[in-house]
């Protein structure tokens, strides 16, 4: 037996260790809404240098725009001052349209599912792999956040809560291959489930006699419970429909440009 | 002892960098994934026991640092020091150039392993998309941070002297002959 243990030495410590670690992952994946006193320790260790070199980025960044590079400062002043013109009168046109959709809503005794509170974010780092699409923002359960809140920034959804430390948390984003999302098109309101394919969204299970339309919204259906209903989350990009099969292949852009996501909003409270 | 802390440090440094300051300039296909150059350098230069535990340590931190669940790079990363182990009595790991293959063969067995336990596991097929997608790039992003940090290597070794804890190159055609 000892001349046996000591021949497979290495085969068996390698068989052990890779079921270990196997069974490891297959048990945390089980625990998916648990964030795991190591994952919360290094999320915590982590924070500070993140937040300290985001801050870091900001100020030279900023002292590079607004010292070094302005070139063209003048010119870009003019330019604003008529874009902000153009808005002004875009706005007013805005709470017109807001105005009259309140009556609406109180006529048709929709629910403003929105109307929620929110609690404001700063993302300070980027998921350490090139298939996952995950960020990190710089409040965590000190500031009320649990795991599967919803993360939204100003043009539409970002993402869930999926780890949470005391200063920082995780957040999946839309646009990753395990997000899948209850969706709707806008126009038509055809259901589907928007799921993330790492830049776009495919849209899966839009039955293959629905009307969609390149250029058409889809926002959330608000089925499942996490994201409210209405909010915007793609673009609908190409609609293919094979000569077979229940289903049309639909792909859509994410509203939000994750490349330049800064700021977020984490919706914390409950329906009023 | 030293060796071993230093991987460890250099391995949350580089966890830092892939989160923080390189997607600053890189979209995700194009960043480099420098704890599996780490783990394939650990695999090589220090013994079985130091480079399963430093091996298993950073496939953690790996996995906290990035959307997974904790476990799936701990495993993949065992695999990959496991197989960099049996090879490295094959191979001659005094080549640059065949190091850098071993890197290149490195990225596509990582991409491999995490695709078929996302897919197999967590049932989210498509990431196979993204990864295959992805593979060029990482490719040379991988091979370019590799050499760059080789050359970095060698230099750091000038400074502080060719200690047998660290993998081949300059130390094993320097101490040749002597």
């Amino acid at each position: 037996m000892r001349e046996f243990l000591g021949r497979y030495r290495f085969l068996l410590l390698a068989v052990i260790l890779l079921l270990g670690t196997v069974l490891l992952y297959s048990y945390n994946l089980r625990q998916k809404t648990a964030t795991t006193f190591f994952e919360r320790a290094v999320l915590t260790f982590a924070a500070p240098f993140q937040s300290g070199i985001d801050d870091i980025v900001d100020a030279v960044t900023s002292t590079w725009k607004n010292y070094l590079w302005l070139v063209d400062a003048r010119q870009r002043n003019i330019e604003l001052g008529k874009e902000n013109l153009e808005l002004r009168a875009q706005l007013q046109q805005v709470e017109e349209i807001s105005l009259q959709n309140e009556r609406l809503r109180k006529l048709l005794a929709f629910v403003d599912e929105l109307d929620r509170s929110a609690l404001p974010a700063q993302v300070i780092g980027e998921d350490g792999s090139n298939w996952a699409r995950t960020i990190i923002i710089d409040k965590g359960t000190r500031s009320g956040l649990r795991t599967g809140f919803p993360v939204v920034a100003s043009s539409g959804v970002v993402g869930r809560v999926i780890k949470t430390a005391p200063d920082s948390s995780r957040v999946l984003l839309v646009s990753d291959a395990s997000s899948a999302i209850a969706a709707l098109i806008q126009r038509t309101r055809t259901r589907g489930v928007a799921r993330g394919q790492g830049e776009d969204l495919s849209i899966e299970y839009a039955l293959r006699d629905t009307d969609i339309q390149v250029g058409d919204l889809l926002v959330t259906s608000g089925m499942g419970g996490v994201f409210p209903k209405g909010l915007p989350l793609g673009l609908i990009e190409s609609v293919t429909k094979d000569q077979f099969g229940l289903f049309q292949q639909v792909t859509a852009t994410p509203t939000v440009d994750f490349s330049h996501l800064e700021e977020v909003m984490v919706i914390v409270g409950e329906d009023r | 002892m030293r060796g071993f802390f230093l991987f460890l440090f250099t391995g949350v440094l580089f966890a830092l960098l892939q989160s923080s300051v390189l997607p600053l300039f890189f979209s995700p296909n194009w960043r480099p994934n420098l704890i599996l150059i780490l783990i394939l350098y650990l695999g090589l230069s220090e013994n079985l026991s130091r480079a399963l535990i430093a091996g298993l340590l950073l496939g953690a931190i790996q996995d906290s640092f990035c959307g997974a669940t904790l476990g799936l790079y701990l495993s993949v990363y065992l695999i990959i020091i496991l197989l960099t182990r049996l090879l490295s009595d094959q191979l001659n790991v005094e080549s640059p150039p065949l190091l850098l293959l071993l890197i290149a063969g490195g990225t596509l067995l990582q991409n491999f392993l995490v695709g078929f336990y996302l897919t197999i596991f967590a049932a989210t097929a498509p990431v196979l998309h993204i990864l295959l997608a992805a593979i060029p790039q990482q490719l040379m992003a991988n091979m370019l941070s590799a050499s760059i940090l080789l050359t970095l290597l060698l230099r750091f070794q000038r400074l502080f002297g060719y200690r047998s804890g660290l993998a081949g190159l300059m130390y094993q055609s320097k101490l040749h002959g002597s």
